[in-house]
Order: structure tokens, then sequence, then C-alpha cells
């Protein structure tokens, strides 16, 4: 474990002149794998997307190690090794799934490597391999998903972004994903994730947020707030 | 029999320079949802460019050739800092750039006039003979014409399809914010598709002189050319707009024989008009996505 | 006082104190020129209504203004018809015309729509200029049926020479102050009126706005019909006065003048139109000596506008107001 790779300080953030972020403040140990859960429109993907830098904050900083990087363009913060896998996926849809990959490694540093990559990724997700001619938009909803995952790989993330993982997909699909997941804490990678739902991200995630109305309610580790119910229950509706 | 071989030869050369123009069109609004109304002010240009590289400078022709390219390829450089990187994001974007680029136009446009006067002048850019296939006479210029547009379209489909920035660019119209996790910076992009479009369009501009003359608004016409082209396509559909280029190159030819060089683009935007009527996003086009 | 009757109070104000010019000059050319400044912006207010209000693309406009003349000339010249009743003739044709460009237009988007109607506006102008069979010959030399590259002249007029022999131009300026009074007061209702609220509910909030059953497609109509009647009139005007028409009403020149016109005023404003026509043949009365520099200037003008101005002057205006009183609410669009 390393020190604290990832730096929240009381972040504002919002759309239209109105806040949905009020100043939180976060920190990602490297090597962890840190989850923020609670209910749809209360700030999860907004959080995210002022990490990246698609979103502009209000207030507050942002800081990956030693360096800031809120006030970054989002391509200067993925140089510095943030990489978001945003929600939906948003892959290109008239590219290929090679091509999508090939896109993960756009950076130079990555791009140099990209033979390696590829087969790093493959051999993590082999149905990638499987349907690397295939256009992505003929993909199904897990498929997607792993494309997108995969994507993210491509580059040199020193911190990965999940976005809502499960989200649309069948249970079985979401146990594939879930184990990608898993390896990837297990192989070092630091990861924040986001999801709805607390139950998937309980035993795996050494680090849990509860947000809720753009504010931190509750933070633990995952055994404990399975242990309260009454948690789950007022926020995230069991 | 000769005449089909008139008509289809005449018609691949049009088609072929429409072509050029029209992928620059078609990656510029795929890529940045804009049309550039000052695309035929770049033809033009171009055309001015090299003929005053080859006459007033004594240069050889391919000189004058990358003289225009690169003039025009600064000036889409110039249109994309003056008027749509100032407006990247707002609300009004499309309508705002619309009409920017139709003062940024007109004023190319009247730069040229000032400087060449109104009188039309030849291109310089001239390859005397033909080539005869039965009794057909195709002028070496026409197939010069076809060969540097074919040469042009395959390069243009490489650099799409295989290179890098050919894939930024793919991505960043096919979804922009993800092209900026990928580490994308989507100004240089939309910056190089504009450099792109305006070397493109000196180079149509050279060739449409050349069969024509060089006046001041002489990009005008091919200009609505190139959107109906890119309309009838579907916005953004490279592969559609080439081949409705083609197609259009040879309608017109027919066209110009039956009837006349007077009525033949009349009737032509007659016939776009009832195609947009009956297909509003083109005839192959879906979403506004940069295809290949 | 509701918006509505301010704005027409101020446009009744405008009206008198317009009426005092010919009293204030005797120069001929002032009241001319005036009189021109009429004509456009009658034109841009009506334009207004589509591209700033109902947010269409339409380049029509510049085509049914020409459209307005030539059928006003046409009537004149080939059956004879008293000129006045020939305007109100080539209003109606104008409004079918612009309806039916609207029914073209209602499927596409955006930029579609401009270039549909630029086409079709090139497709007129090339119609006009390229014919040159002679469909009549009169004593002044062959005649194509539009009139070709010289345009249609000799007509007819409104009967105001014959009245006031050299003071004609005098009541023409009355009339036209009329005309675009009218325009005025039209374009306000619709703007205050439920069009304009339905156009704004539309460009908030589309997806709303049409599950409450406002129809887009039945306001769209509208807008181009209402609008093409005054810009008509104002095509059959613009050849009454000057006696002449030819296909320079179709020139880019044309188009870039109105285009600045309407983004130096304001866009989608009530009074932003009127604003922009007022300054923009200020400065081109300025101009007049630089020649080829106009449309350079043009060009200029209507890049920084754009890009700085968004609003346009009048939005600028509105914005240091509501700077200057703060806490005073926001008012409904183009106040």
């Amino acid at each position: 474990m390393g020190g604290a790779l990832l730096r929240i300080d009381n972040v504002s953030a919002g759309y239209h002149g109105q806040d949905v972020l009020r100043g939180l403040s976060l920190t990602v140990e490297e090597g962890n794998l840190v989850a923020i859960v609670g209910p749809n429109g209360h700030g999860k993907t907004t959080m995210l997307r002022a990490i990246s830098g698609l979103l502009r904050l209000t207030g507050g900083s942002i800081a990956l190690g030693e360096r800031r990087i809120d006030r970054l363009r989002p391509d200067q913060i993925v140089a510095a090794g943030v990489v978001h896998v945003p929600q939906g996926d948003m892959l290109f849809p008239e590219m290929t799934v090679l091509e999508n990959l090939q896109m993960g490694a756009y950076l130079p540093t990555a791009s140099a490597r990209m033979a390696q990559r590829l087969e790093e990724v493959y051999t993590l997700l082999p149905k990638l391999k499987e349907r690397h001619h295939q256009v992505a938009s003929t993909l199904s909803g897990g498929e997607r998903r792993m494309v997108g995952i995969g994507r993210g790989l491509m580059a040199d993330a020193r911190l990965l972004l999940l976005d809502e993982p499960s989200l649309g997909l069948a249970p079985i699909i979401i146990d594939q994903i879930y184990e990608v997941i898993a390896a990837l804490r297990a192989s070092g990678r630091t990861i924040l994730l986001v999801e709805e739902s607390a139950a998937r991200v309980a035993d795996k995630a050494d680090r849990i947020h509860l947000l809720d109305h753009g504010e931190f309610v509750w933070s633990g580790a995952g055994p404990e707030l399975m242990a309260r119910p009454e948690i789950l229950a007022t926020y995230l509706g069991g | 029999m000769d005449v089909v071989i008139q008509i289809i030869a005449s018609g691949l050369t049009l088609g072929a320079m429409y072509a050029v123009s029209t992928v620059g069109l078609s990656l510029v609004y795929g890529s940045l949802n804009m049309l550039n109304m000052a695309h035929g002010a770049l033809l033009a240009l171009g055309g001015y460019i090299c003929f005053y590289t080859m006459t007033a400078l004594g240069m050889p022709a391919i000189v004058g050739v990358l003289a225009a390219v690169a003039v025009c390829g600064l000036v889409g450089l110039l249109i994309y800092i003056c008027t749509a990187a100032p407006m990247l994001g707002s609300a009004q974007f499309e309508t705002g750039v619309f009409i920017a680029t139709i003062g940024f136009g007109a004023i190319v446009e009247n730069v040229i006039l000032r400087m060449f006067g109104p009188q039309p002048q030849p291109q310089s850019l001239q390859i005397p003979g033909d080539i005869v296939i039965g009794h057909v006479h195709i002028p070496n210029q026409n197939v010069m014409i076809l060969t540097v547009a074919l040469v042009l379209m395959v390069a243009m489909a490489l650099l799409l399809k295989r290179s890098r920035l050919g894939r930024a660019i793919r991505a960043t119209a096919q979804n922009r914010e993800a092209a900026q996790l990928m580490g994308v910076r989507v100004g240089w992009i939309y910056a190089a598709v504009l450099a792109l479009s305006g070397g493109l369009a000196a180079i149509s501009g050279i060739m449409v002189s050349s069969l024509y003359s060089l006046l001041p608004n002489m990009g005008g016409d091919p200009m609505l050319k190139a959107f109906i082209i890119c309309i009838v396509a579907g916005l953004g559909n490279v592969t559609g707009a080439v081949i409705a280029a083609i197609a259009l190159g040879l309608l017109e030819a027919t066209l110009q024989y039956n009837l006349g060089v007077q009525y033949s683009f009349a009737l032509l935007l007659f016939l776009v008009i009832i195609v947009l009527i009956w297909r509003p996003y083109g005839l192959f086009g879906r979403k506004q996505v940069v295809r290949l | 006082m509701t918006p509505l009757r301010r704005d027409v109070v101020v446009t009744l104000i405008l009206v008198v104190l317009a009426a005092t010019v010919p009293y204030l000059t005797s120069t001929r050319y002032i009241v001319t020129q005036t009189t021109l400044f009429f004509i456009w912006a009658i034109v841009v207010t009506q334009w207004n209504l589509v591209l700033g209000v109902a947010g269409i693309f339409s380049l029509a406009q510049m085509a049914l203004f020409a459209a307005g003349a030539y059928t006003t000339a046409m009537l004149g010249y080939y059956w004879g018809v008293p000129i006045a009743l020939a305007m109100l003739a080539a209003a109606i044709i104008v409004v079918i015309l612009s309806v039916i460009i609207g029914l073209a237009c209602l499927r596409l988007r955006g930029p579609y729509v401009a270039l549909l109607t630029l086409a079709i506006a090139q497709m007129l102008y090339l119609l006009i200029v390229n014919d040159t069979d002679c469909f009549t010959n009169p004593p002044s030399g062959c005649m194509p049926l539009f009139g070709g590259v010289r345009g249609i002249s000799r007509f007819g007029d409104l009967g105001f020479r014959a009245l006031l022999g050299s003071k004609w131009y005098i009541a023409h300026y009355y009339l036209g102050l009329v005309l675009l009074a009218l325009a005025i007061i039209v374009s306000i209702v619709i703007i205050r009126g439920p069009l304009g609220l339905a156009f704004q509910a539309l460009r908030d909030n589309p997806g709303y706005a049409m599950s409450r059953g406002i129809s887009r497609f039945k306001y769209q109509l509208w807008v181009f019909a209402v609008s093409a009647f005054f810009t008509g009139l104002a095509g059959g005007f613009y050849a009454a006065q000057f006696a002449v028409v030819g296909p320079t009403v179709f020139s880019l020149s044309q188009l870039l003048l109105l285009l600045s016109m309407m983004v130096v005023g304001g866009l989608g404003r009530i009074w932003g139109p009127v604003l922009g026509a007022l300054l923009l043949m200020l400065a081109d009365e300025g101009v007049r000596e630089l020649g080829d520099w106009r449309d350079i200037g043009l060009g200029l003008i209507l890049i920084l506008f754009v890009v700085l101005f968004r609003r346009g002057l009048t939005g600028a205006f509105e914005d240091l107001w509501r700077r200057l009183r703060p806490g005073k609410p926001l008012t409904a669009p183009g106040s």
C-alpha cells in the first residue's frame, strides 16, 4: 500500500449554476479499491467527471500524488494517469472493438507499447479478442462494458475511475465484470468506482463512501456497512 | 456510344473534383457540427494562389499547388480560431458558426477581388493535349484531375482509417467526451480537420478553375454542390459523399449534354430539393458521425 | 402596462418621430434612403421571426423578398395590373411560396434547412439569369420572361407621380413607414403572444413542450406564412420605389447586409432588427466611399458580433440594464 494517490479536498461542482457536490473530501490510497455508493442523481457521476476534468470545479481542489489536477484539461489529466471509464461505456460506435482499444492507447507512452497492452487486455478479457473486428454498436451490453473497461486498461492508468460497471447488465454478466475488477485490484491497481447499490462492492472495496444529496454521509469498510442495515435502508433502500 | 463515353469521362472528372472538396466539408461537419460557409472562398483562394505563384512569381506548377494548399490550410486554421473556437460548447454554436463563416468567406472573396480584380482569368495550370478513345477526345486535363482526385481519396482513406490522427478524428466525431477521456486534445483535432479541409478545398479550386476560369466568386456554386452532395449522402458520411459526388458529376454531365449548361444546375438543385423533402436525413444519412 | 402594450406605444412614438423627417429635411436623398431603410427593416423584422424566434435556419427571406418584387413587376409589366393591387397579390403569392418552402423544411434539422433554402434561392437566381430566350421583344431589346440580367422596368407605379409630381417620394416615404409600423406590430404580437411563448418553450425544453401539445410543425408553418406576407409586400414596395427589379436582389452582398443587421441588432429580440437595420444603414452611408471594403467590413462586423455579442446590441443593453438594476425579475424574451 502506498500513500494517498488521489486527494479530493472540499470540492464543489455542478451544472447550470447549481452545485451538485458540496464541499466533499476524499482520499484514495494507492493500491486500494474505493467505492462511492448512493442513489442516482446525487452526484456520483458528477464526482468522477470532476476528477477526469470533464467538469469544472466551483470550489476545492483535486490532487494526484503531488500534483494538482483540477485545473487541467481532460486530455492532460489522462496523461497524468487518471483513466475514466464513463457511465454507459461511451464507446466509439462506428469503430471496431480493436479500434476502440487502440484509442484507449492514444497517448504516446501507451501507444508505444500497443501490442503488449493489447495482449494484456486480451488475456484478461478473452471475449474481446474473439470479437476484435466487430463494430462496437453491434455488441451486447456485457460485451460493451468489457470493451469499455478494456479500453480503460490500454492507457497507463495510475488511477482507474469506473462509473457504474454494473449498470444495465444481467446479474451473471455483472458477476463476470466484478471478477475482472477483483483481478485488477489483486494486481495492485488503484480503483475508484461508483455504484448505485452497495451490495456488489461491499466485500471487495477497501473503503466505501455513501453519497447522499452531494455530501458524504457515511464512510467505512465494506463489512461495516453491510452490518448496518438501518443505513442501507435509509439511503440505499436496502 | 461515343456520346456515352464522353459523358462518362466528363461526369467522372466533375465527380472527382467535387469529391475532393466534399470530403473536407463532410469531415468538418461530422467532427465539429460546423457548416463552413467560407469553403467556397477557400476554393477560390486556392485557385488564385496557384495562379499568382505561377504567373507573377514564375514558379513551376508543383510549387503553385503546394503554395495554394499551404495558404488555404492556414486560412482553414484561421477560420477555426476566429469563428469556431470561441463558440465551442455554446448553445448557439451551429447558427453562430454558420453566420460567422459567411462573414469570413465574404472577407476572403473581397480581398481576392481587391487584389485580382473582377475579370475572369484563365488558370495557369493547364495540361495540353488529349487522349483518344475511339472517336472520343478526352482532355489530358481531365485525366490529370481524375488521377489526382483518386490519389487524394486513397490518401484520405488511409489517413482516416490507419493513422493515429485519423482515428482521433473519427473518435472525436463519434463521441467527443469519450475522445477527451482517451487523451485526445479535441481543440487540435478540430483545427487539424479545418486545415485539412482548407488544403483539399485549395486543390479542388485549382481543378475547377483549370476547367472553367478564375473569378473571385467562383467558389459559390461548387460549395453549394459540395453541400448538396454531403446532404444527399448524409452529413458526416465520408464514403457516401465520395459516391454521391461521382453520381452528381455523372448526372450533371448528362444534364449538360441534354439541356445545355444553362439549366443543368437549376434542375440539379430542383432534384436535390425533392430528395431532401422525401428523405430529410439524406439518402444514406443516419446520425451525424464520421463513418468511413 | 403590459409589455405588449408598451412595445406598441413605443412603435407609435417612433412612427410619429419618423413622420417628421420629411419636414425636417429638404434633401431628397435622405428621405429616399430612409425609405430604403424602412424596406430592409421590414424584411429583417420578419426574417427575425423565422430565424431568431422560431430558430429555423432559413435563408429564404431574400428569395421571398425577390419573389415579391418580381411578381409585382411582372404583374404590372405583362398584365398592366395597378401596382398597389399587384403588391397585395404578390404578398399573397409569396405567402403561398413560403408555406411550400416551410412544408419542405418541416422535417429537416438546422443546417439542412439552411442548405435547402440556399439551394432554392440559388435555383431561382439561376433560372432568372440563365434564361436568355426572348419572351417578348419590345423596342428596348430582347426581354426574357423574368427580365434576365437587365431586369424588369417600366411596369407602372403607385400613382403618386401623377398626383404629387416631383414630391412623389414623400408619399412613398409615408407608405413605407406605415408598412414598417404594421410589420413591427405584427412581430411584437407574435413574439409576445402564444406563438412566441411556444417557441421559447420549444427552445428551452423541447421534450416538455411537445408533451404539452405544442406542435412544432404547426407553429413553424404559421411563422413561415405570417413572416412572408410583409416580406413579399416589402418586395413589391421595393419594385414600386426603384422602378426596376433585377437579379441583384439575390446577391450575396444583400444577404450579408441583412444578416449583419439582425446579428448586430440582436436575433430574436423585438427591437434588435430595427436597431440593426438603422445602424447598418448609417454605417453603410459612412463607408460609401470605400467601395470594396464595404463587404469586407460587413464580414468583419458579422464575425465580431456573432463571436462577441452573441445576442446583438439589444442583448448587450439588456445585460447592462440587468446589471444596473439588480433584483429586477427577468422579463420575457425580446423585451
